[in-house]
Protein backbone atom coordinates (compact mmCIF):
# COMPACT_ATOMS: atom_id res chain seq x y z
CA UNK A 1 0.00 0.00 0.00
CA UNK A 2 1.08 3.57 -0.68
CA UNK A 3 2.64 6.31 2.50
CA UNK A 4 0.64 9.05 -0.03
CA UNK A 5 -2.88 8.61 2.03
CA UNK A 6 -3.05 12.17 3.76
CA UNK A 7 0.43 13.82 2.80
CA UNK A 8 -0.25 15.19 -0.73
CA UNK A 9 -2.86 17.50 -1.95
CA UNK A 10 -3.78 19.00 -5.12
CA UNK A 11 -3.90 23.02 -4.48
CA UNK A 12 -4.68 24.27 -8.05
CA UNK A 13 -6.28 23.56 -11.37
CA UNK A 14 -6.89 24.89 -14.87
CA UNK A 15 -8.68 23.89 -17.89
CA UNK A 16 -9.57 25.29 -21.40
CA UNK A 17 -12.77 24.05 -23.03
CA UNK A 18 -12.78 21.14 -24.90
CA UNK A 19 -13.79 20.72 -28.89
CA UNK A 20 -12.97 22.07 -31.99
CA UNK A 21 -10.58 24.93 -32.00
CA UNK A 22 -8.96 25.45 -35.31
CA UNK A 23 -6.90 28.63 -33.86
CA UNK A 24 -5.81 27.29 -30.74
CA UNK A 25 -2.11 25.88 -31.13
CA UNK A 26 -1.45 23.07 -28.81
CA UNK A 27 1.00 25.01 -26.60
CA UNK A 28 -1.48 27.60 -26.14
CA UNK A 29 -3.60 25.09 -24.35
CA UNK A 30 -0.72 23.99 -22.12
CA UNK A 31 0.48 27.73 -21.44
CA UNK A 32 -2.95 28.81 -20.59
CA UNK A 33 -4.50 25.99 -18.55
CA UNK A 34 -0.93 25.72 -16.65
CA UNK A 35 -1.15 29.68 -15.80
CA UNK A 36 -4.81 29.43 -14.59
CA UNK A 37 -3.90 26.64 -12.34
CA UNK A 38 -1.01 28.35 -10.73
CA UNK A 39 -3.06 31.33 -10.13
CA UNK A 40 -5.95 29.02 -8.68
CA UNK A 41 -2.82 27.23 -6.11
CA UNK A 42 -1.89 30.81 -5.00
CA UNK A 43 1.95 30.28 -5.69
CA UNK A 44 4.86 32.02 -7.28
CA UNK A 45 5.52 30.78 -10.85
CA UNK A 46 8.94 30.20 -9.57
CA UNK A 47 8.03 27.95 -7.06
CA UNK A 48 7.27 25.16 -9.34
CA UNK A 49 10.51 22.81 -9.29
CA UNK A 50 9.12 20.01 -11.10
CA UNK A 51 6.94 20.11 -14.22
CA UNK A 52 5.62 16.48 -15.97
CA UNK A 53 4.07 17.07 -19.01
CA UNK A 54 1.60 14.17 -20.16
CA UNK A 55 2.02 12.77 -23.40
CA UNK A 56 0.34 13.73 -26.85
CA UNK A 57 -0.73 11.34 -29.61
CA UNK A 58 -1.69 13.98 -32.44
CA UNK A 59 2.18 15.24 -33.59
CA UNK A 60 5.27 13.57 -33.02
CA UNK A 61 7.12 16.54 -33.20
CA UNK A 62 5.28 18.51 -30.19
CA UNK A 63 5.41 15.77 -28.53
CA UNK A 64 9.37 16.21 -28.40
CA UNK A 65 8.83 19.91 -27.35
CA UNK A 66 7.42 18.71 -24.07
CA UNK A 67 9.83 15.80 -23.72
CA UNK A 68 12.79 18.49 -24.07
CA UNK A 69 11.09 21.33 -21.62
CA UNK A 70 9.37 23.47 -24.03
CA UNK A 71 6.86 24.07 -21.48
CA UNK A 72 9.52 25.23 -19.19
CA UNK A 73 10.93 27.44 -21.39
CA UNK A 74 7.20 29.03 -22.15
CA UNK A 75 6.20 29.82 -18.73
CA UNK A 76 9.09 31.48 -17.89
CA UNK A 77 9.88 29.07 -14.56
CA UNK A 78 13.77 29.15 -13.33
CA UNK A 79 13.60 26.77 -10.52
CA UNK A 80 13.03 23.95 -12.24
CA UNK A 81 14.52 20.84 -11.46
CA UNK A 82 13.24 18.24 -13.66
CA UNK A 83 10.86 18.31 -16.57
CA UNK A 84 9.88 14.74 -16.93
CA UNK A 85 7.15 13.16 -19.26
CA UNK A 86 4.75 10.62 -17.49
CA UNK A 87 2.29 9.11 -20.01
CA UNK A 88 0.12 5.98 -20.26
CA UNK A 89 -2.34 6.64 -22.43
CA UNK A 90 -5.77 7.43 -20.89
CA UNK A 91 -4.47 6.32 -17.46
CA UNK A 92 -1.91 9.45 -17.67
CA UNK A 93 -3.67 11.12 -15.12
CA UNK A 94 -2.90 8.25 -12.33
CA UNK A 95 0.23 8.12 -13.15
CA UNK A 96 1.14 11.57 -13.14
CA UNK A 97 -0.61 11.81 -9.83
CA UNK A 98 0.99 9.28 -8.02
CA UNK A 99 4.40 10.50 -9.69
CA UNK A 100 4.07 13.76 -8.63
CA UNK A 101 2.83 12.84 -5.44
CA UNK A 102 5.79 10.79 -4.65
CA UNK A 103 8.44 13.45 -5.88
CA UNK A 104 6.53 15.46 -3.51
CA UNK A 105 6.47 13.23 -1.03
CA UNK A 106 10.20 12.01 -0.69
CA UNK A 107 11.11 15.54 -0.96
CA UNK A 108 12.47 15.53 -4.23
CA UNK A 109 9.73 18.26 -5.40
CA UNK A 110 7.93 20.57 -3.61
CA UNK A 111 5.20 22.00 -6.58
CA UNK A 112 4.71 19.84 -9.64
CA UNK A 113 2.76 21.14 -12.07
CA UNK A 114 1.51 18.34 -14.32
CA UNK A 115 -0.10 19.49 -17.43
CA UNK A 116 -2.15 17.93 -20.70
CA UNK A 117 -2.68 19.49 -24.06
CA UNK A 118 -3.71 17.88 -27.42
CA UNK A 119 -5.18 18.55 -30.88
CA UNK A 120 -7.10 15.47 -31.52
CA UNK A 121 -10.06 17.56 -32.96
CA UNK A 122 -8.53 19.71 -35.39
CA UNK A 123 -4.77 18.86 -35.74
CA UNK A 124 -5.84 15.93 -37.43
CA UNK A 125 -8.12 15.19 -40.63
CA UNK A 126 -11.17 12.31 -39.65
CA UNK A 127 -9.75 9.40 -41.44
CA UNK A 128 -6.55 10.46 -39.82
CA UNK A 129 -8.08 10.07 -36.45
CA UNK A 130 -9.92 7.04 -37.08
CA UNK A 131 -6.12 5.48 -38.51
CA UNK A 132 -4.29 7.00 -35.88
CA UNK A 133 -6.98 4.96 -33.45
CA UNK A 134 -6.38 1.65 -35.61
CA UNK A 135 -3.06 1.29 -34.75
CA UNK A 136 -2.26 3.11 -31.67
CA UNK A 137 -1.61 0.78 -28.65
CA UNK A 138 -3.27 -1.95 -31.39
CA UNK A 139 -0.73 -5.15 -31.54
CA UNK A 140 0.90 -4.33 -35.43
CA UNK A 141 1.54 -8.37 -35.45
CA UNK A 142 -1.45 -9.76 -34.11
CA UNK A 143 -4.63 -7.79 -34.44
CA UNK A 144 -3.87 -4.68 -36.58
CA UNK A 145 -4.27 -7.25 -39.64
CA UNK A 146 -7.37 -8.31 -38.45
CA UNK A 147 -9.22 -4.84 -38.83
CA UNK A 148 -9.09 -4.49 -35.07
CA UNK A 149 -9.92 -0.49 -34.14
CA UNK A 150 -11.48 1.23 -31.13
CA UNK A 151 -14.87 0.83 -32.00
CA UNK A 152 -14.32 -2.71 -32.18
CA UNK A 153 -12.33 -3.39 -29.13
CA UNK A 154 -15.78 -1.57 -27.61
CA UNK A 155 -17.83 -3.85 -29.49
CA UNK A 156 -16.02 -6.86 -28.19
CA UNK A 157 -16.62 -5.61 -25.05
CA UNK A 158 -20.04 -4.56 -25.01
CA UNK A 159 -20.85 -7.61 -26.77
CA UNK A 160 -19.46 -10.40 -24.42
CA UNK A 161 -20.95 -8.07 -21.46
CA UNK A 162 -24.10 -8.23 -22.72
CA UNK A 163 -24.14 -11.67 -23.65
CA UNK A 164 -22.83 -12.45 -20.05
CA UNK A 165 -25.68 -10.12 -18.12
CA UNK A 166 -28.47 -9.38 -20.05
CA UNK A 167 -28.13 -6.11 -20.33
CA UNK A 168 -29.67 -4.48 -23.05
CA UNK A 169 -28.49 -1.64 -25.76
CA UNK A 170 -31.26 0.71 -24.00
CA UNK A 171 -29.39 -0.07 -20.93
CA UNK A 172 -25.81 0.54 -21.82
CA UNK A 173 -26.98 3.63 -23.96
CA UNK A 174 -28.21 5.39 -20.96
CA UNK A 175 -24.72 6.19 -20.07
CA UNK A 176 -24.50 8.03 -22.58
CA UNK A 177 -27.96 10.59 -21.52
CA UNK A 178 -26.59 10.21 -18.23
CA UNK A 179 -23.18 11.70 -18.92
CA UNK A 180 -25.00 14.48 -21.16
CA UNK A 181 -27.16 15.14 -18.60
CA UNK A 182 -24.34 16.63 -16.72
CA UNK A 183 -22.34 18.28 -19.78
CA UNK A 184 -25.33 20.42 -20.11
CA UNK A 185 -24.44 22.41 -17.28
CA UNK A 186 -20.43 22.09 -17.85
CA UNK A 187 -19.44 25.08 -19.87
CA UNK A 188 -15.91 23.15 -21.21
CA UNK A 189 -17.77 20.60 -22.84
CA UNK A 190 -18.18 19.96 -26.63
CA UNK A 191 -21.38 18.90 -26.66
CA UNK A 192 -24.23 20.33 -24.35
CA UNK A 193 -28.04 19.72 -25.90
CA UNK A 194 -29.87 17.27 -24.37
CA UNK A 195 -30.00 13.71 -25.47
CA UNK A 196 -32.11 10.94 -25.57
CA UNK A 197 -31.85 7.16 -25.69
CA UNK A 198 -33.89 6.94 -29.45
CA UNK A 199 -31.38 10.00 -30.72
CA UNK A 200 -28.54 7.39 -29.77
CA UNK A 201 -30.02 4.19 -31.50
CA UNK A 202 -30.68 5.88 -34.56
CA UNK A 203 -27.41 7.06 -34.65
CA UNK A 204 -25.43 5.30 -37.57
CA UNK A 205 -23.58 1.43 -36.63
CA UNK A 206 -19.99 1.36 -36.37
CA UNK A 207 -18.88 -1.80 -35.08
CA UNK A 208 -22.07 -3.93 -33.75
CA UNK A 209 -23.36 -3.06 -31.05
CA UNK A 210 -21.75 0.53 -31.21
CA UNK A 211 -23.55 3.16 -32.77
CA UNK A 212 -21.94 6.74 -34.02
CA UNK A 213 -23.24 8.13 -30.85
CA UNK A 214 -22.26 5.93 -28.35
CA UNK A 215 -18.84 6.56 -29.65
CA UNK A 216 -16.00 9.85 -28.63
CA UNK A 217 -15.51 12.67 -30.40
CA UNK A 218 -12.13 13.73 -31.12
CA UNK A 219 -11.27 16.95 -29.32
CA UNK A 220 -8.74 19.66 -28.56
CA UNK A 221 -8.32 20.02 -25.10
CA UNK A 222 -6.13 20.93 -22.12
CA UNK A 223 -5.44 20.85 -18.45
CA UNK A 224 -3.49 21.18 -15.98
CA UNK A 225 -2.95 20.52 -12.03
CA UNK A 226 -0.52 21.34 -9.25
CA UNK A 227 0.20 18.87 -6.36
CA UNK A 228 2.15 19.65 -3.25
CA UNK A 229 2.34 18.43 0.24
CA UNK A 230 -0.33 18.22 2.64
CA UNK A 231 1.05 20.59 4.84
CA UNK A 232 2.16 22.95 2.16
CA UNK A 233 -1.27 22.88 1.35
CA UNK A 234 -2.40 24.77 4.29
CA UNK A 235 -0.69 27.94 3.64
CA UNK A 236 -2.30 28.11 0.48
CA UNK A 237 -5.62 27.35 0.28
CA UNK A 238 -8.69 26.57 2.26
CA UNK A 239 -9.53 23.80 -0.20
CA UNK A 240 -7.02 21.00 -0.78
CA UNK A 241 -7.89 17.86 -2.18
CA UNK A 242 -5.92 15.09 -0.19
CA UNK A 243 -5.13 11.97 -2.01
CA UNK A 244 -6.79 9.36 0.31
CA UNK A 245 -6.37 6.15 -1.54
CA UNK A 246 -4.76 4.39 -4.86
CA UNK A 247 -4.63 1.24 -6.48
CA UNK A 248 -4.19 -0.27 -10.22
CA UNK A 249 -3.76 -3.53 -12.21
CA UNK A 250 -2.65 -3.75 -15.43
CA UNK A 251 -4.25 -6.67 -17.29
CA UNK A 252 -3.28 -6.85 -20.87
CA UNK A 253 -1.84 -5.04 -23.75
CA UNK A 254 -3.49 -7.04 -26.82
CA UNK A 255 -7.69 -7.04 -25.73
CA UNK A 256 -8.01 -10.64 -27.62
CA UNK A 257 -5.07 -11.93 -24.63
CA UNK A 258 -7.38 -10.75 -21.68
CA UNK A 259 -9.18 -13.67 -20.00
CA UNK A 260 -12.09 -11.44 -19.04
CA UNK A 261 -12.61 -8.84 -21.03
CA UNK A 262 -16.27 -8.14 -18.93
CA UNK A 263 -13.92 -7.04 -15.82
CA UNK A 264 -10.38 -5.88 -16.21
CA UNK A 265 -8.87 -5.19 -12.88
CA UNK A 266 -11.25 -2.31 -11.28
CA UNK A 267 -12.33 -4.80 -8.53
CA UNK A 268 -8.63 -5.18 -7.32
CA UNK A 269 -7.94 -2.02 -7.75
CA UNK A 270 -10.53 -0.41 -5.86
CA UNK A 271 -9.68 -2.82 -2.99
CA UNK A 272 -6.44 -1.38 -2.81
CA UNK A 273 -7.55 2.58 -3.06
CA UNK A 274 -10.45 2.06 -0.72
CA UNK A 275 -8.27 0.05 2.28
CA UNK A 276 -5.53 2.67 1.86
CA UNK A 277 -8.28 5.37 2.23
CA UNK A 278 -10.46 3.32 5.01
CA UNK A 279 -13.32 4.05 3.09
CA UNK A 280 -16.05 2.01 1.03
CA UNK A 281 -18.32 2.78 -2.39
CA UNK A 282 -20.99 4.16 0.23
CA UNK A 283 -18.71 6.48 2.04
CA UNK A 284 -18.05 8.16 -1.88
CA UNK A 285 -19.80 11.54 -2.46
CA UNK A 286 -18.91 11.44 -6.76
CA UNK A 287 -17.75 8.80 -9.13
CA UNK A 288 -15.90 10.08 -11.71
CA UNK A 289 -15.75 7.28 -13.92
CA UNK A 290 -13.87 7.10 -17.35
CA UNK A 291 -15.66 5.81 -19.56
CA UNK A 292 -14.49 7.01 -23.42
CA UNK A 293 -17.32 4.16 -24.71
CA UNK A 294 -21.05 3.76 -22.08
CA UNK A 295 -19.98 -0.21 -21.27
CA UNK A 296 -16.66 0.86 -19.79
CA UNK A 297 -18.19 3.26 -17.37
CA UNK A 298 -20.94 0.43 -16.26
CA UNK A 299 -18.13 -2.21 -15.37
CA UNK A 300 -15.92 0.27 -13.66
CA UNK A 301 -18.86 0.73 -11.52
CA UNK A 302 -19.96 -2.67 -10.94
CA UNK A 303 -16.18 -3.87 -10.41
CA UNK A 304 -15.94 -1.50 -7.73
CA UNK A 305 -18.96 -2.24 -5.56
CA UNK A 306 -21.40 0.23 -6.40
CA UNK A 307 -23.64 -1.53 -8.34
CA UNK A 308 -24.29 -5.37 -8.48
CA UNK A 309 -23.11 -7.24 -11.83
CA UNK A 310 -25.16 -6.71 -14.31
CA UNK A 311 -27.47 -4.04 -12.58
CA UNK A 312 -25.31 -0.98 -14.04
CA UNK A 313 -26.73 -0.53 -17.18
CA UNK A 314 -30.59 0.12 -15.53
CA UNK A 315 -28.63 1.90 -12.37
CA UNK A 316 -27.41 4.87 -15.03
CA UNK A 317 -31.32 4.04 -17.26
CA UNK A 318 -33.47 5.03 -13.61
CA UNK A 319 -31.09 8.33 -13.40
CA UNK A 320 -29.66 7.61 -10.37
CA UNK A 321 -26.19 8.67 -11.71
CA UNK A 322 -27.62 12.26 -13.06
CA UNK A 323 -27.63 15.42 -11.05
CA UNK A 324 -29.40 15.13 -8.32
CA UNK A 325 -29.31 11.36 -7.73
CA UNK A 326 -27.94 9.08 -5.36
CA UNK A 327 -24.70 8.82 -6.83
CA UNK A 328 -23.52 11.75 -9.34
CA UNK A 329 -21.24 9.65 -11.88
CA UNK A 330 -18.86 11.79 -14.20
CA UNK A 331 -19.82 14.78 -13.33
CA UNK A 332 -18.22 16.74 -16.51
CA UNK A 333 -19.64 14.65 -18.98
CA UNK A 334 -16.98 12.42 -19.53
CA UNK A 335 -15.52 11.58 -23.24
CA UNK A 336 -18.52 10.87 -24.80
CA UNK A 337 -19.89 15.01 -24.34
CA UNK A 338 -16.70 16.79 -23.35
CA UNK A 339 -15.11 15.23 -25.76
CA UNK A 340 -11.75 12.67 -26.34
CA UNK A 341 -8.33 14.42 -25.70
CA UNK A 342 -6.40 11.17 -26.00
CA UNK A 343 -4.45 11.05 -22.67
CA UNK A 344 -6.85 13.73 -21.22
CA UNK A 345 -9.64 12.12 -21.02
CA UNK A 346 -8.55 10.88 -17.10
CA UNK A 347 -7.09 13.71 -17.12
CA UNK A 348 -10.33 16.23 -17.38
CA UNK A 349 -12.17 13.83 -15.09
CA UNK A 350 -9.70 13.84 -12.29
CA UNK A 351 -9.43 17.66 -12.89
CA UNK A 352 -13.33 17.35 -12.43
CA UNK A 353 -13.02 15.43 -9.21
CA UNK A 354 -10.52 18.06 -7.50
CA UNK A 355 -12.95 20.81 -8.60
CA UNK A 356 -16.02 19.00 -7.19
CA UNK A 357 -14.07 18.73 -4.00
CA UNK A 358 -12.68 22.30 -3.87
CA UNK A 359 -16.48 23.45 -4.21
CA UNK A 360 -15.49 25.39 -7.86
CA UNK A 361 -18.51 23.28 -10.23
CA UNK A 362 -20.85 26.08 -10.18
CA UNK A 363 -24.11 24.75 -11.65
CA UNK A 364 -23.34 21.27 -11.69
CA UNK A 365 -21.74 21.20 -7.84
CA UNK A 366 -22.53 18.06 -6.11
CA UNK A 367 -23.95 19.62 -2.76
CA UNK A 368 -21.35 18.83 0.20
CA UNK A 369 -19.31 16.84 -1.33
CA UNK A 370 -16.39 15.34 0.56
CA UNK A 371 -15.21 11.71 -1.05
CA UNK A 372 -14.72 11.00 -4.89
CA UNK A 373 -13.81 7.68 -6.80
CA UNK A 374 -11.75 9.02 -10.20
CA UNK A 375 -10.75 6.10 -12.39
CA UNK A 376 -8.96 6.11 -15.53
CA UNK A 377 -7.65 3.76 -18.23
CA UNK A 378 -5.16 3.58 -20.94
CA UNK A 379 -4.82 2.05 -24.42
CA UNK A 380 -7.21 -0.73 -25.09
CA UNK A 381 -8.24 -0.50 -21.08
CA UNK A 382 -4.77 -2.06 -20.52
CA UNK A 383 -5.02 -1.01 -16.73
CA UNK A 384 -8.39 -0.34 -14.30
CA UNK A 385 -6.52 2.88 -11.99
CA UNK A 386 -8.53 4.09 -9.24
CA UNK A 387 -7.63 7.05 -7.14
CA UNK A 388 -10.03 8.02 -3.24
CA UNK A 389 -9.80 11.82 -3.28
CA UNK A 390 -11.39 13.70 -0.75
CA UNK A 391 -11.77 17.20 1.21
CA UNK A 392 -11.21 15.99 4.66
CA UNK A 393 -8.49 13.26 5.44
CA UNK A 394 -10.43 10.10 6.07
CA UNK B 1 -6.35 13.65 -49.99
CA UNK B 2 -5.96 11.75 -52.83
CA UNK B 3 -8.78 12.09 -55.66
CA UNK B 4 -8.59 8.34 -56.37
CA UNK B 5 -10.65 5.75 -55.77
CA UNK B 6 -8.45 3.41 -54.69
CA UNK B 7 -8.70 1.80 -51.23
CA UNK B 8 -5.64 1.66 -49.80
CA UNK B 9 -4.68 -2.38 -48.69
CA UNK B 10 -5.75 -4.45 -45.76
CA UNK B 11 -1.89 -3.67 -43.23
CA UNK B 12 -0.21 -6.94 -43.42
CA UNK B 13 1.36 -8.22 -40.31
CA UNK B 14 4.36 -6.47 -39.05
CA UNK B 15 6.62 -10.05 -38.67
CA UNK B 16 8.70 -10.36 -35.56
CA UNK B 17 11.51 -12.80 -35.16
CA UNK B 18 9.55 -15.05 -33.35
CA UNK B 19 6.37 -14.93 -35.55
CA UNK B 20 8.01 -15.69 -39.17
CA UNK B 21 7.49 -19.67 -38.22
CA UNK B 22 3.71 -18.78 -37.83
CA UNK B 23 3.27 -17.02 -40.84
CA UNK B 24 5.48 -19.25 -42.56
CA UNK B 25 3.26 -21.97 -41.52
CA UNK B 26 -0.03 -20.18 -41.94
CA UNK B 27 1.31 -20.02 -45.68
CA UNK B 28 1.26 -24.21 -45.38
CA UNK B 29 -2.77 -24.17 -44.32
CA UNK B 30 -1.08 -25.13 -40.68
CA UNK B 31 -2.46 -23.25 -37.64
CA UNK B 32 0.70 -23.04 -35.32
CA UNK B 33 0.91 -21.77 -31.54
CA UNK B 34 3.69 -22.44 -29.44
CA UNK B 35 4.58 -24.76 -26.16
CA UNK B 36 6.69 -24.21 -23.74
CA UNK B 37 9.17 -27.53 -22.98
CA UNK B 38 9.84 -26.65 -19.86
CA UNK B 39 6.38 -25.94 -17.70
CA UNK B 40 4.02 -26.83 -20.53
CA UNK B 41 1.93 -24.19 -21.47
CA UNK B 42 0.71 -23.65 -24.59
CA UNK B 43 1.08 -19.94 -25.71
CA UNK B 44 -0.32 -17.88 -28.29
CA UNK B 45 0.57 -15.24 -29.55
CA UNK B 46 4.29 -15.77 -30.13
CA UNK B 47 6.56 -14.87 -27.53
CA UNK B 48 10.50 -14.45 -26.90
CA UNK B 49 10.31 -16.24 -23.65
CA UNK B 50 7.62 -18.21 -22.13
CA UNK B 51 5.72 -15.22 -20.55
CA UNK B 52 4.90 -18.21 -17.34
CA UNK B 53 8.35 -19.66 -16.89
CA UNK B 54 10.62 -17.26 -18.51
CA UNK B 55 12.41 -20.29 -20.34
CA UNK B 56 13.52 -20.11 -23.88
CA UNK B 57 13.04 -23.97 -24.51
CA UNK B 58 10.07 -22.90 -26.85
CA UNK B 59 8.59 -25.25 -29.71
CA UNK B 60 5.51 -25.16 -32.01
CA UNK B 61 2.64 -27.45 -31.72
CA UNK B 62 -0.15 -27.57 -34.60
CA UNK B 63 -3.38 -26.85 -33.29
CA UNK B 64 -6.63 -28.33 -33.79
CA UNK B 65 -7.97 -24.70 -35.00
CA UNK B 66 -11.25 -25.24 -33.36
CA UNK B 67 -12.34 -23.42 -30.85
CA UNK B 68 -15.43 -21.09 -29.92
CA UNK B 69 -15.94 -17.19 -30.06
CA UNK B 70 -15.00 -15.46 -27.19
CA UNK B 71 -16.71 -11.89 -28.01
CA UNK B 72 -16.86 -10.35 -31.74
CA UNK B 73 -18.30 -7.10 -33.80
CA UNK B 74 -19.64 -6.66 -37.32
CA UNK B 75 -17.57 -3.33 -38.49
CA UNK B 76 -20.59 -1.71 -40.70
CA UNK B 77 -18.95 1.80 -40.85
CA UNK B 78 -16.14 4.10 -40.07
CA UNK B 79 -13.23 1.22 -40.73
CA UNK B 80 -9.56 1.84 -40.80
CA UNK B 81 -8.42 2.65 -44.63
CA UNK B 82 -7.05 -0.55 -45.32
CA UNK B 83 -10.37 -2.09 -44.01
CA UNK B 84 -13.52 0.00 -46.20
CA UNK B 85 -13.45 -2.15 -48.84
CA UNK B 86 -13.80 -5.36 -46.38
CA UNK B 87 -17.18 -3.99 -45.16
CA UNK B 88 -19.12 -5.67 -43.71
CA UNK B 89 -16.40 -7.49 -41.73
CA UNK B 90 -16.68 -9.05 -38.11
CA UNK B 91 -13.48 -9.09 -35.86
CA UNK B 92 -13.78 -11.93 -33.38
CA UNK B 93 -11.82 -12.99 -30.47
CA UNK B 94 -11.29 -16.92 -30.57
CA UNK B 95 -10.66 -19.45 -27.95
CA UNK B 96 -8.87 -22.48 -29.33
CA UNK B 97 -9.62 -25.81 -27.98
CA UNK B 98 -5.95 -25.52 -26.70
CA UNK B 99 -6.78 -22.68 -23.83
CA UNK B 100 -5.02 -19.35 -26.28
CA UNK B 101 -6.88 -16.72 -27.10
CA UNK B 102 -6.58 -15.28 -30.48
CA UNK B 103 -7.67 -12.05 -32.78
CA UNK B 104 -9.28 -13.13 -35.89
CA UNK B 105 -12.35 -12.55 -38.61
CA UNK B 106 -15.16 -14.80 -38.68
CA UNK B 107 -15.87 -15.54 -42.14
CA UNK B 108 -18.16 -17.55 -44.47
CA UNK B 109 -21.51 -16.78 -43.11
CA UNK B 110 -24.54 -14.18 -42.67
CA UNK B 111 -22.94 -11.98 -39.24
CA UNK B 112 -26.67 -11.91 -38.10
CA UNK B 113 -26.41 -15.66 -37.33
CA UNK B 114 -23.07 -15.26 -35.00
CA UNK B 115 -23.54 -15.75 -31.51
CA UNK B 116 -21.05 -15.61 -28.12
CA UNK B 117 -19.68 -19.07 -27.61
CA UNK B 118 -20.37 -20.47 -31.06
CA UNK B 119 -17.73 -23.00 -32.39
CA UNK B 120 -15.45 -22.24 -35.51
CA UNK B 121 -12.99 -23.90 -37.32
CA UNK B 122 -9.68 -22.43 -38.80
CA UNK B 123 -9.77 -21.48 -42.39
CA UNK B 124 -6.73 -20.35 -44.24
CA UNK B 125 -7.45 -16.69 -47.13
CA UNK B 126 -4.41 -15.22 -48.84
CA UNK B 127 -4.42 -11.49 -47.94
CA UNK B 128 -1.43 -9.71 -50.22
CA UNK B 129 1.19 -11.45 -49.35
CA UNK B 130 0.52 -13.50 -46.20
CA UNK B 131 -2.20 -16.27 -45.48
CA UNK B 132 -4.23 -15.44 -42.66
CA UNK B 133 -5.89 -17.49 -40.80
CA UNK B 134 -9.45 -17.04 -40.07
CA UNK B 135 -12.60 -18.80 -38.46
CA UNK B 136 -15.76 -20.39 -40.00
CA UNK B 137 -18.77 -22.09 -38.31
CA UNK B 138 -17.37 -25.47 -37.29
CA UNK B 139 -19.57 -28.02 -39.57
CA UNK B 140 -22.33 -29.29 -37.82
CA UNK B 141 -21.74 -33.20 -37.47
ZN1 LIG C 1 7.21 -22.02 -19.59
Amino acid sequence: MSRLKGNIAVVGIGEVPTGRYPERDCMDGCVTSAVQAIADAGIDKNEIDCVVPCGTVFSGAYNSDLVTSRVVEELGLSRVHNNVQVFSGGASSASMLKVAGSLVQSGMARHVLCVHSEKLGTGLSGQAGIDLFALAGIHREWEVPFGQHYSTIAGLVTTRYKYETGTTDEQITAVQVSNRKWAELNPNAMFRKPLTVEEVMKSKMLATPIRAKHSNMLADGAAAFIVTSAERAKDLTETPVYVLGSGGRVTHHSLSQEADITRFGYAEAAADAFEEAGLSPKDIDIAEIYDSYPIFEIIALEEMGFVERGKGGAFFLEGRTWPGGELPTTTNGGMSSQGHTGGGGGFAILVEAVRQLMGKAEKRQVPDARFAAVTATGGTYVDAQVEILGNEIS
Amino acid sequence: MTQSDEKPNRPEPEVSRVGAPFWEAAGNKKLLIQHCKACNENIFYPRIRCPKCHREELDWIEASGKGVIYSYSVVLNNAPSGFLADMPYVVAIVRLEEGVQMLSNIVDCDPDTIHCDMPVEVVFREVGKFTLPLFRPAEQI
